[in-house]
């Protein structure tokens, strides 16, 4: 499998981390997403016409969607990461991936006003992030009264991986995160998985590595 | 809430929002703290700057008994002072090197922070279950008016029967924002739990649209 992969995209990086959590091997085909614009050039349009990354290549199968994308890692390699057969949990699973997208078009594109300068109303899109991230909060508070730690059940869905980029990352984008106490719980559960792997902006949990020691005499 | 808050206490956090072996940011009078809880359960709270190069201490992760910075690892004992420079592995780091800290106690599931030397022990509300924080972006008036009741003096509002059972427990913050703390009279099943954290949110819309039409202010 190939991914076009961009190491700044939290887009990208659902893909990665999937990969890395359900232990899929990628191929990786880096693109200049900037400064070069290489998605807008004629060899990436002819894969993806909408111009946008991650693009996943597998054989005759060409998918643009990072939760597809999601969905297809996970069937390929671990059923258990997509909903079980019980009708909320199926219907949770879909309302998260749906809700995803919402995390992108707010606090993605604020992001990308801070960092890369795109053109965009950022106190509009600060204002949608805030209000995504309260959902998200509120539906995180009703998990853990149902004795859930993830979005969709008490364990990991292609969900968590499909919101937790652009949720990690919002402080990018002018927004804190601070207010927020289910997400920072569930943002740390995300972060505890075995095999979880970092991006820049999203480190691992230190703590869960014991304390490095240097030895004296050889620094 | 306040105009002198020298010695009174703070309810900063949820009990069950700082599990064992966390740093979390969180606010009182004096300023932004570094709240954690340390591998063996016990609370502490000390001012939000490592004093190496003024990193946010809240950004950064508990190990055993020690609060370490993300930055460089200097690492910090619940009483503040600094146990290891990970860079200078051979020093004991003078007892100079050291965090502000604030007292901190642990009741009904609410975590209070003092400042300077509290008199008497924070607030107790007997037969109340902590059910989760939320902030508002609206002063203390416009949350008194959406709950149609006043704020007690340590910051408990009972809203009138006809607007729900939820209680809530005010903090101040800056820029007219309040964290609110849900409070339940009672234990209650998932259902009512879940009902109660719905009926917040709605408390906190009617208050924030309060607080935009200027009519609390």
């Amino acid at each position: 499998m190939k991914l076009y992969d961009y190491i700044l995209s939290p887009s990208c990086y659902k893909v990665r981390l999937m990969a890395a959590l359900t232990g899929v091997k990628l191929e990786l085909r880096p693109v200049d997403f900037h400064p070069g614009a290489e998605h807008r050039g004629p060899e990436l349009l002819a894969l993806n016409p909408a111009g946008s990354i991650p693009i996943l290549e597998d054989g005759d199968l060409l998918l643009t969607e990072s939760s597809a994308i999601l969905v297809y890692l996970a069937a390929h390699a671990a059923p258990e990461w997509l909903a079980s057969n019980k009708p909320e949990e199926a219907a949770r699973v879909q309302q998260w991936l749906s809700f995803s997208g919402r995390l992108t078009a707010s606090l993605g594109c604020a992001r990308l006003h801070e960092m890369l300068l795109r053109p965009g109303d950022i106190g509009a899109l600060q204002a949608q992030g805030i209000a995504a991230l309260r959902e998200l909060e509120a539906g995180l508070v009703e998990q853990a009264e149902r004795g859930m730690r993830f979005l969709a059940a008490d364990r990991p869905t292609v969900a968590d991986i499909a919101c937790f980029p652009y949720v990690a990352l919002a402080p990018d984008g002018g927004v804190s995160l601070d207010p927020y106490p289910a997400i920072r719980l569930w943002s740390r559960a995300v972060r505890a998985l075995d095999a979880f792997i970092e991006m820049p902006g999203i480190h691992r949990l230190h703590e869960l590595k014991p304390e490095p020691h240097i030895e004296l005499g050889k620094a | 809430m306040h105009p002198d808050t020298t010695g009174s206490w703070t309810p900063v956090a949820l009990s069950a929002d700082l599990p064992a072996g966390t740093v979390i940011p969180a606010r009182i009078p004096a300023g932004s703290i570094a709240l954690w809880r340390s591998e063996s359960g016990r609370p502490a709270a000390s001012a939000n700057r490592c004093p190496h190069r003024g990193m946010s201490l809240s950004h950064g992760f508990v190990r055993g008994e020690a609060l370490s910075c993300i930055y460089h690892g200097w690492s910090y004992a619940q009483a503040g002072n600094c146990l290891r420079i990970p860079a200078h592995p051979g020093l004991t780091p003078p007892q100079a090197i050291r965090v502000k800290t604030y007292p901190v106690e642990e009741t009904g599931g609410v975590i209070w922070v003092a400042m300077g030397e509290p008199s008497a022990n924070p607030p107790k509300f007997e037969g109340f279950v902590a059910l989760r924080s939320l902030m508002a972006e609206a002063g203390i008036a416009a949350i008194e008016a959406a709950a149609g009741a006043k704020a007690s003096p340590a910051g408990l509002v009972e809203p009138a029967e006809s607007t729900g059972t939820i209680c809530l427990l005010l903090s101040a913050q800056e820029d007219r924002q309040t964290l609110l703390h849900v409070l339940l009279k009672g234990e209650a099943g998932t259902a009512a739990r879940i009902a109660a954290s719905r009926a917040a949110e709605s408390l906190r819309r009617k208050a924030e649209d309060l607080q935009k039409k200027g009519i609390a202010q």
